[in-house]
């Protein structure tokens, strides 16, 4: 059903303006996933109760979408893929127009969705639900999050960044444990908070500039005028408010840790990645258009992104020193890396903004490679939650290098640190452009930060590479004593696989992404 | 092509070797045809190389600030050592099946022999700092597995520490003086930093044009000590007769042709820069000068014959770096110019580098010779110390001749290799010394080795050869050889060794007509002086005459060093003297950790605290996990927002 409002409302653009351009292929990004949550109903109608065939068909559908990003991407140009065009519209004004950066952040996106959906695949087993519905609400939203990042109307974009996020309520919620729907009310409550802040954000917008398109023109014409420059200030603060939710900036998230704790892993790990690229790529295309404004400059806007950021990351990273679970971990280090990606966009530069979605892209390999571990790590007996503790992870990079080596390459991603060159990369060019605009302060709390970090990843390497606590008594069988089994699934062994490779790749050549990025 | 082969090739064997451990047969072929083929490659490269090339094997890498070339290159000089490292180690890596035979540890003791190799190989013919910098620490560590390789022994651990520890402490200085030279030009390439470095300083009134002489003097002085270190020659010289502890083949390939031997080819490589810095070839000629002294009259008053050969090693090593500290400045002359002022006319300009790598290659063929040869005698008489060999030889001819062959070859007579070399140095020297610098003390250093050389020489063949008075008193048995000798009269035949006969009849071949380098040109040397060989000549039978007058009596060695035998082993002190000044270092540290844990661990610490703190403050405020908190939050969250949007409007 979230499926069909994408659509509707891409018809009924058209419908409004009806000599719009539309070109189907550059709109595939987002509606390959639309029309695939379309197909998998489809097919549970025919073949019901079948996995298989769904999985195929979302898995088609996201790598379709992430093909169709990739000429935007690679294009050697470094041109927006423009359409929805309208015909007479100020500066030739487009209502999707996704740009090198855009692009990526797609690919990056759906690829995230996949992995969320492999990582669901292998869960089919053991849980309650319909498969069809799983598939069908991962694509919906993953549509929704291809299409806010190219949107380029505030109509649309209220639109897709809702259609990004309600389907993964109701995938917490679906699997009617009361823990899982103490989690989903949480993220409700938070999306209906932030639907409601965006709402009065896109009205102070609209009177701001007169114009409901994110165009640069608009903006640059309001910010000359003191009366509408003061509303626009209001409006993009209220907006940005209430992008912090769906990024957990803090202090709007304290959604973030029971919602983790409580759905299923894999939703989790869909929240902490593609939701959070999706979240990026919508608050980009809300600040793009202030990069290049001066007299005055907006500092206002740029304190307020530093000071959430700078807050986001000190506060996510000492609770993140507390953790003694590992999704509890990722939790607020999800909070703390969140900070890290709003960051480099306080300065307020394109230099800033593609720093931004590098950090974002790396933080959600490492983060997807990290939630893979999470999922194949069980324990058997012992209170609910137990497998996430840090007992459980004890020895595991000895016992089960395949899954503890992985996630010690996550960890050291996100922590920064050589011989994951990729995350310390990241870090500096986060920092960068911050330099480049004299906001030594925020630089300088940064580097506060990161220290921070270190112990809090470190704490966890060293308990991954720990001698394994019951090796002398369980002689018998090799993990009988500790209690805990791994389980790689095809799908988590997929996205380990494929994660890892990304990781160990990017860090032996990190300019490769930053090339693709530049 | 084929010096990348050669590295390539022997680092793949090592590999190889190490991962098919577990079936010794395979390393038993593997690591001999294979080193085999290697010194056959290298002798092929060697006849066929004529002008210096360049190989780019790598892509460069360009860090902004410095430049890494990471070439390799070849020259006929190069090709020839390449050779003779090939053939040293394919006669160790022959003789170490025969005489490693029963060692469980064998498949490693080869694969390191490769590794090691290799590494020389690298640095041989690295045209580029980083990539000389590496073969020279894959060296070092290389040759602290091998002396340690009988990891059992107490003695044989300590050795290899100590060769470590005291290498490690002189590649302080190798590290720094690399980076400076390469920091400096911005390169790391050869070529580069010889341009700017190999540029004469000329002053004038008006001041001076070129670089900068006092950093060329440290940065070269810095590399020097590094070489001295690992050529163990004074104040480094004690680790290299510990060594001994390894087993003999070891010794063969650490004092003949790879690790001691390396700094002769390092600073040959920099010879034009060396050649400008008058400093650095001072401090070069007189550590050199002591060395071969000091080492010569230790080797002449050792109880062990293989400790003999260790400080022989010693000196002959500073004869080859005294070559390069004595070696007359060569001006190159632009065509048409007019020959520089001081620079002796004749064929003697192009001596520069090559006497030092021609004695090089000829230490690398009779001292392979030596120790391969006094292994045998070792296992035949149980121990190496000279009580125990006393005619040894007697009971093999084969042993007794190439050890002759080698003895010969060390004292510098002439027809053989040893003495073409040592003419060759003696010869640069004295050209040298006519021109100032450390030539003349280098030249009176010289002469007095060759006597000294001579005598021990002659003693070692007359204790092994029972040419002394049997009924003499034995004296100063060696108390460690004890363990040494039962492992190997238990374990080691004498027979079955045809391929260990086969290496020391081929480098004793080789060591009769190893002067033939100079028929084939190889190191750029033109003929010797007649006067200086006919004075060397009378200086060998000087100190073989002394050595005789001594033996009548009993081993010539410990008439020598009479009740001071222990002194002599133990290397006058030197150990002593190490400990000595390691204490205060020691305590220095001490102190700095002190400071480190208490002083500055402070503020570590209480970073930490507040940080745990934070945490916990900031968890306790989450722990709820009510909607209600985060509601509150968010509004003021909310608030605050919008305040600041307020405020900066008005």
């Amino acid at each position: 059903m979230t499926a069909l409002t994408g659509l509707s409302t891409l018809s009924a653009l058209t419908a409004q303006s009806g000599a719009v351009s539309i070109d189907a292929l550059r709109l595939l990004p987002a509606l390959a996933p639309a029309l695939g949550a379309l197909l998998v109903l489809l097919v549970d109608a025919l073949a019901p109760r079948r996995t298989l065939p769904h999985l195929v068909v979302g898995a088609l559908a996201l790598l379709m979408g992430a093909a169709g990003a990739m000429p935007g991407a690679l294009s050697p140009a470094r041109e927006p893929v423009l359409t929805l065009c309208l015909p007479g519209g100020p500066d030739g004004a487009c209502l999707w127009s996704a740009g090198p950066l855009d692009s990526t952040l797609q690919i990056g996106l759906l690829a995230a969705s996949l992995a969320a959906l492999l990582l669901l695949s292998d869960q089919w087993r053991d849980l309650p639900g319909d498969r069809a519905v799983d598939v069908a609400l991962i694509l919906a939203s993953a549509a929704g999050g291809a299409a806010v990042v190219a949107a380029r109307e505030l109509g649309t974009w209220l639109v897709a960044l809702e259609l990004a996020t309600l389907p993964v309520i109701a995938l917490v919620v679906l699997r009617g444990t009361r823990r899982a729907a103490h989690g989903g009310l949480t993220l409700m409550m938070t999306s209906l908070l932030s639907f409601a802040v965006l709402v009065v954000g896109t009205g102070l917008w609209v009177m701001a500039t007169g114009d409901a398109s994110l165009s640069g023109t608009a903006i640059r014409t309001a910010w000359a005028q003191p009366d509408q420059r003061a509303v626009l200030v209001v409006a993009i603060l209220t907006l940005f408010v209430g992008l912090g939710f769906k990024l957990s900036l803090v202090p709007f998230h304290a959604w973030t840790p029971p919602t983790f704790v409580s759905g299923p892993l894999p939703i989790s790990a869909l929240l902490a990645t593609a939701s959070k690229l999706a979240a990026v790529g919508a608050l980009l295309a809300l600040i793009a258009p202030f990069a290049g404004l001066a007299d005055p400059h907006p500092h206002a806007l740029a304190f307020v992104v530093g000071a959430l950021a700078i807050g986001s990351m000190l506060v996510g990273t000492v609770v993140a020193f507390r953790a003694t679970d590992l999704v509890r971990l990722l939790a607020w280090s999800t909070i703390a890396q969140a900070g890290w990606v709003v960051l480099p966009l306080a300065a307020l530069t394109t230099v800033g903004h593609r720093a931004s979605v590098a950090y974002a892209l790396t933080y959600a390999a490492a983060g997807l490679v990290a939630f893979a571990v999470a999922t194949a790590v069980r324990t058997a007996g012992g209170e609910p939650g137990s497998e996430r503790g840090l007992a459980a992870y004890r020895g595991l990079a000895r016992s089960h290098p395949h899954v503890g080596g992985p996630l010690i390459l996550a960890l050291l991603t996100l922590a920064g640190l050589p011989p994951a060159i990729l995350g310390l990369v990241a870090k500096v060019v986060a920092i960068r452009p911050l330099l480049a605009a004299g906001l030594w302060p925020l630089a300088v709390l940064a580097v506060i930060a990161v220290v921070l970090g270190i112990a809090v990843y470190v704490r966890w390497i060293a308990v991954l590479l720990a001698a394994p606590e019951h090796r002398t008594t369980a002689a018998s069988g090799n993990n009988a004593g500790t209690g805990v089994e791994v389980q790689v699934g095809p799908g988590a062994l997929a996205v380990l696989s494929l994660g890892t490779a990304l990781l160990v790749v990017a860090s032996v050549v990190p300019q490769v992404l930053y090339g693709l990025l530049s | 092509m084929s010096a990348l082969l050669l590295i390539v090739v022997s680092a793949v064997i090592g590999v190889v070797v190490l991962l098919t451990r577990r079936w010794a047969v395979v390393v038993r072929a593997l690591a001999p045809a294979g080193s085999g083929f290697l010194a056959l490659l290298a002798g092929g490269a060697m006849l066929r190389t004529q002008a210096p090339e360049t190989i780019s094997w790598l892509p460069s890498i360009d860090l902004g600030g410095l430049f890494l070339p990471l070439d390799l290159g070849t020259s006929r000089p190069l090709a020839a050592i390449s050779f003779v490292v090939a053939l040293v180690s394919a006669a160790v890596q022959i003789y170490s099946t025969w005489y490693l035979r029963d060692d469980e540890r064998y498949p490693v003791f080869a694969a390191t022999v490769a590794l090691f190799t290799a590494a020389m190989f690298l640095v041989v013919h690295s045209r580029d700092l980083a990539l000389t910098l590496v073969g020279w620490e894959v060296m070092g560590w290389c040759s602290y597995l091998l002396i340690g390789h009988w990891s059992r022994k107490e003695s044989a651990r300590r050795a290899a520490h100590k060769a470590f520890l005291v290498t490690r402490l002189a590649d302080v200085g190798f590290v720094l003086g690399v980076v400076g030279l390469a920091t400096s030009v911005g390169s790391t390439g050869y070529a580069v930093v010889l341009r700017l470095w190999a540029e004469p300083t000329v002053c004038d009134a008006y001041g001076c044009v070129g670089p900068n002489p006092v950093l060329r003097n440290t940065f070269l002085v810095l590399i020097i000590v590094g070489v001295l270190g690992k050529s163990a020659q004074v104040p480094f010289q004690d680790w290299l007769p510990d060594a001994m502890e390894g087993p003999t083949p070891a010794s063969a390939l650490i004092h003949a042709a790879t690790m001691v031997a390396a700094g002769t080819v390092v600073l040959a490589g920099l010879y034009p820069a060396l050649a400008q810095a008058e400093v650095a070839r001072w401090v070069l000629g007189i550590a050199t000068s002591v060395t071969m002294v000091l080492a010569a009259l230790l080797a002449m008053g050792q109880s062990d014959l293989k400790r003999l050969l260790a400080w022989s090693t010693v000196s002959q090593v500073a004869i080859m770096l005294s070559a390069l500290a004595a070696a007359p400045v060569i001006l190159e002359q632009q065509p048409g110019e007019p020959p520089a002022v001081g620079v002796p006319p004749g064929p003697a300009l192009a001596i520069v580098p090559g006497a030092a790598l021609f004695h090089l290659w000829s230490h690398a063929l009779f001292k392979s010779l030596l120790f391969l040869a006094i292994g045998l005698l070792g296992v035949i008489a149980g121990g190496t110390t000279a009580a125990l060999l006393r005619g040894a030889g007697m009971r093999t001819r084969l042993g007794r001749s190439a050890f002759l062959i080698g003895l010969l070859s060390l004292a510098g007579v002439p027809l053989v290799v040893g003495g073409f070399s040592k003419e060759s140095v003696i010869d640069t020297a004295y050209q040298g010394a006519s021109q100032g610098g450390p030539g003349l003390l280098v030249l009176l250093a010289l002469l007095v080795t060759v006597v000294l050389t001579a005598s021990y020489s002659t003693r070692a063949y007359l204790v092994i050869a029972e040419l002394i008075d049997v009924t003499a008193p034995v004296e100063a048995v060696g108390e460690m050889s004890e363990s040494r000798r039962q492992r190997r009269s238990e374990s080691l035949d004498p027979d079955g060794r045809g391929a260990a006969n086969a290496v020391l009849v081929t480098l004793a071949v080789l060591t009769l007509i190893g002067g033939l380098a100079l028929a084939l040109d190889l190191f750029d040397l033109h003929g010797l002086s007649w006067v200086w060989t006919l004075i060397t000549v009378l200086l060998i039978g000087v100190g073989a005459g002394l050595a005789f007058a001594l033996g009548r009596a009993g081993d010539p060695g410990v008439r020598f060093a009479g009740r001071r035998v222990a002194l002599f082993d133990g290397g006058f002190g030197a150990d002593t003297a190490y400990r000595a000044l390691a204490k205060p270092v020691v305590h220095l540290a001490r102190i700095v950790a002190f400071v480190d844990t208490e002083v500055i661990d402070g503020y570590v610490r209480g970073a930490a605290v507040t940080a745990r703190l934070g945490g916990a403050v900031t968890e306790r405020a989450h722990r709820a996990e009510r909607l209600r908190t985060g509601g509150w939050l968010v509004v003021l969250g909310l608030v605050a927002v919008l305040a600041v949007g307020v405020f900066a409007w008005r």
